[in-house]
């Protein structure tokens, strides 16, 4: 027939609207005349069968020949006479419409377009295929050697895959004939690679050519292959370049992780943090080598402290370097965290614990969480560090952080609530606000419960200084000759003190009379109790012809009292005067007669007080000053570490009945958790506890069941 | 079948305290012992025999009702009765819940007036005494009041009926000492610290 003649043997496009009309028009009449010259079906096959020889005789033929000659060549061909083709299906299509629009859709054939496609595919497609697929990936893999190729080509033919995914969107063809052999010799390429790079690249070197292998292999994807290979593609590459070198790379000596966090190559890591984020799981070894590594360094600060004692400097229970060492540490890696590893939690965690493991390393007498409490008093008295008040917040800021570390919080508190007692009633703190901001910083921390007591000792000085004016008048109306304040502090918030009842002057003892009824008419169920051992005076003095005022505590100044008109007394005498104990007089009798101000003579004169010495007032005294504080050391203990013991072993056994209670029936392993659980300030062993269960045992609140001795039973 | 009440009232009157004639005590319960041809510190069957005569209400003593309960339930009322008695006090002859009552009422009835412990060197005679005849493995009983005589641990010198009774409890569920796991061990630290003391011991046996 004339119409097929014409369509084999031109490829011509070039059909002009009238051509293209006439055939047109030809079909529709040979697809509507009357049965039997109705010529639909034979029209349907003479067009497969036409298409169909030409493939097989004239394309597949010229494509064979261009075989073995090098794949661009075949590569070519192929692009061009599947070009050829399409414009052939189309233009038939054009032509053979009516066909389409009525007896394939009635008969439901397929399409003559999805015709043509499958003779292309089945005699051509099928045939060259897997020289294509070889060509290609040759291609492929001189582009990643670095060589310049045709890129339009490649792209074109993997258009020609894409469409020989018969039935509309299928990529079957393209997954299963190009892009699995594809994914293979990726494979083979990017492991050949990892070995050669593996061998002579340090770690950060290495890590380059991954990222730059990835961004190429991306950019690959969009410029000629389909876009569902790019995850595929990515995924293989990740896996032979970084996954299975993933500890190599990590532990390189010289080049690997621990290096570079030691050598602050931030850069370097944070590739490889990058980097690794893309595996699955490929961050927690990263992150374990920095918790050793921070761990390290934490511990070369414990090491150097050791180091420091070891060499015989002497004890204190202050060590500012050796604090701010560690704050230094964990503010440069909290930056780091935060920069290099994007604040990713896997790192936060690995700070954490390797903090958790250092802070809580003691060394010597004192505990680090006295250190730390000590570090506080330093910044929180005035006279201590000159610091503005920025400055102070971030000081706060970061010692409550390491705070945060710390097991033994409780004994922390303990220490910390005995020093601010004293900053607070020697007036030695710098500012209430900064105490305040402290406070409130560590109940952010640990709790109400935690900061209750030192709440509590700020509010006892703020309504000191509130109904201070208000005593002030009431003892204007009486004469006593002196000046008086009282500080009333509430029992429970603050430390015990010891409380000497020692013999005061009468004036003294007015003063007191006179604010016990003022007190007592305010608040009638309370009942005060005197501490001698704490209170300041300022006592004016007059030895020879110079008058001083002499700043001492409230003991120190009965005693002056009592060498008024130049008596004297030998230190029996005086402890039967005073009312007081060897252990308190002592102390006492030094400040005054063997410090630098020997405002009393002490006879025998050496640095010793026995109870044979007798005293008298200094009439030779003198000094340069007016105004001279004598300092006495402190008569009460900085911290009992006994106390905190005693209320831990309280602490526990009330934990362990309020779990039982709850709880009836518990066994043992479930109850040491819950109990650890329960106690946030300090962390027993569970030694410790089974002491506490036999204690409560002991006392009936619980009994061991009879029929499992693993399990505890609440007795009611 | 009734029993002589009023002999089994005679024997009790003939041990009974001087100044309280509705108890009797130590003295008493020797006096009876010697009687009946046994050695009160060395016989493990006078406890027995108090425990199955249900001797409980106060430690080192029996009153006089217990003892009329007790007479009535082993059909006692003369010496030669007890003496007939005497075989079938062995221990062998109690399964494991009644051998532990017993054991419990070991501790309780050697305890001191109110007091509510044994001191540790009461306990390391008595143990041996109460678990001979191969209810616990002699060695096992060697070895652990060795470790109560060698521990320098002040809270040791007195011994609690809990730490008592688990000792017994643990000789029954742990016979192999390399089994042991004190983390999640619910025994009492004195178990612990015995199996601490064996492990070292072992180990400076190997040397």
């Amino acid at each position: 027939m004339v119409l097929y003649s014409q369509a084999s043997c031109g490829t011509h496009s070039s059909g002009t609207l009238q051509y293209f009309l006439i055939k047109f028009r030809t079909c529709y009449d040979m697809c509507t005349q009357r049965s039997p010259y109705n010529w639909s079906r034979d029209l349907y096959q003479r067009h497969g069968e036409t298409i169909e020889q030409y493939l097989q005789n004239t394309v597949l033929p010229a494509l064979n020949d261009k075989s073995g000659q090098g794949g661009t060549i075949l590569l070519n061909e192929l692009k061009h006479r599947w070009n050829n083709h399409q414009i052939m299906n189309k233009w038939l299509k054009k032509f053979f419409t009516y066909l389409d629009r009525y007896y394939v859709k009635h008969h439901s054939l397929p399409t003559l377009e999805q015709a043509g496609l499958r003779h292309f595919k089945d005699v051509v497609y099928e045939n060259v295929k897997e020289q294509a697929t070889g060509a290609i990936i040759s291609l492929i893999d001189e582009e990643r050697d670095g060589e310049i190729i045709e890129k339009s080509l490649v792209k074109s033919i993997v258009e020609l895959y894409e469409n020989m995914g018969l039935g509309g969107a299928s990529l079957e063809s393209y997954t299963n004939d190009l892009e699995q052999p594809l994914l293979d010799a990726t494979r083979a390429y990017y492991a050949r690679k990892r070995e050669e790079w593996i061998a002579k690249d340090s770690t950060p070197d290495y890590l380059i050519k991954v990222e730059k292998a990835l961004a190429e292999e991306k950019a690959r994807v969009t410029e000629y292959l389909n876009p569902a290979s790019e995850p595929k593609i990515r995924l293989v590459v990740e896996d032979e370049i970084l996954q299975k070198v993933q500890m190599n790379l990590l532990e390189k000596e010289g080049s690997g992780c621990r290096v570079l966090l030691a050598n602050d190559k931030s850069e370097d890591l944070q590739r490889m943090f990058q980097l690794f984020s893309r595996l699955d799981n490929g961050l927690q070894p990263m992150a374990s080598i920095v918790e050793s590594f921070i761990t390290s360094m934490g511990n070369a600060c414990v090491e150097k402290r050791q180091a420091k004692l070891d060499s015989g400097e002497k004890e204190k229970n202050d060590d500012p370097e050796f604090v701010k060492s560690l704050i230094d540490l964990h503010e440069k890696y909290l930056g780091v965290i935060r920069e290099t590893f994007s604040g990713h939690h896997l790192f936060q965690k690995a700070l954490k614990n390797s903090f958790e493991v250092v802070v809580n390393q003691d060394v010597g007498q004192y505990s680090n969480a006295e250190l730390m409490s000590t570090f506080c008093d330093r910044v929180l008295e005035s006279g201590g560090e000159k610091l503005n008040d920025s400055e102070v917040e971030e000081s706060l800021d970061r010692i409550v952080q390491l705070f945060s570390f710390l097991t033994d919080k409780d004994l922390f508190a303990d220490i910390y609530r005995n020093q601010l007692a004293k900053r607070l009633l020697n007036q030695r703190s710098s500012s209430d606000d900064a105490e305040k901001l402290m406070i409130a910083k560590l109940k952010v921390q640990c709790g109400t419960q935690f900061t209750s007591k030192m709440e509590g000792m700020l509010n006892d000085l703020a309504v000191g200084s509130d109904q201070k004016s208000e005593f002030d008048a009431r003892m204007e109306q009486h004469d006593t000759k002196l000046s008086f304040s009282v500080q009333v502090l509430t029992t429970g918030f603050w430390p015990t003190y010891k409380t000497p009842e020692v013999s005061l002057p009468a004036n003294m003892t007015k003063c007191l009379e006179i604010f016990t009824e003022w007190h007592d008419a305010k608040h009638q169920k309370r009942k005060l109790s005197w501490v001698h051992s704490l209170g300041n005076a300022t006592v004016k003095s007059i030895f020879g012809k110079k008058s001083y005022d002499l700043q001492v505590t409230t003991l120190q100044a009965v005693v002056l009292n009592t060498f008024n008109d130049g008596k004297t007394f030998d230190f029996n005498e005086l402890k039967k005067i005073l009312n007081l104990n060897d252990l308190t007089l002592k102390p006492l009798m030094h400040s005054l007669s063997c410090g630098k101000y020997k405002v009393i003579t002490k006879t025998p004169a050496n640095n010793k007080i026995n109870s044979t010495d007798s005293f008298t007032a200094n009439a030779k005294f003198s000094s340069n000053m007016r105004k001279i504080r004598i300092p006495m050391a402190s008569l009460d203990p900085s911290h009992n570490k006994n106390r905190v013991e005693e209320d831990r072993s309280w602490t526990i056994e009330a934990a362990i009945v309020r779990i039982m209670k709850a709880r009836k029936t518990l066994k043992h392993q479930e109850l040491i958790a819950e109990v650890l659980s329960q106690l946030s300030f300090f962390r027993p062993q569970p030694r410790d506890i089974k002491k506490r269960i036999e204690a409560l045992i002991d006392r009936e609140y619980l009994e061991r069941s009879a029929e499992n001795s693993d399990m505890y039973n609440y007795l009611a | 079948m009734q029993i002589d009440v009023a002999a089994a009232q005679k024997l009790f009157e003939d041990i009974a305290d001087q100044e309280d004639p509705n108890v009797a005590n130590m003295e008493g319960i020797s006096t009876l012992c010697e009687r009946l041809g046994i050695d009160p510190l060395e016989d493990i069957r006078v406890l027995v025999l108090l425990w199955k005569m249900g001797a409980s209400k106060k430690p080192a003593e029996i009153s006089k009702d217990e003892w009329m309960q007790g007479c009535n339930n082993l059909q006692v009322d003369s010496i030669d009765k007890f003496k007939a008695l005497l075989p079938s006090l062995d221990t062998g002859f109690l399964d494991r819940e009644e051998f532990k009552d017993f054991y419990k009422f070991c501790f309780q009835f050697n305890r001191q007036g109110t007091h509510k412990t044994l001191e540790k060197d009461l306990v390391i005679a008595l143990l041996p005494m109460c678990l001979s005849g191969g209810r616990v493995p002699s060695d096992r009983l060697q070895s652990f009041c060795e470790f109560l005589e060698t521990t320098k641990d002040e809270s040791y010198s007195k011994i609690t009926l809990d730490q008592w009774r688990s000792f017994l409890d643990f000789c029954y569920e742990v016979e192999d000492l390399a089994t042991y796991d004190e983390s999640s061990s619910a025994w009492p630290v004195l178990i612990d610290e015995y199996v601490e003391f064996m492990e070292k011991k072992a180990k400076c046996g190997k040397k």
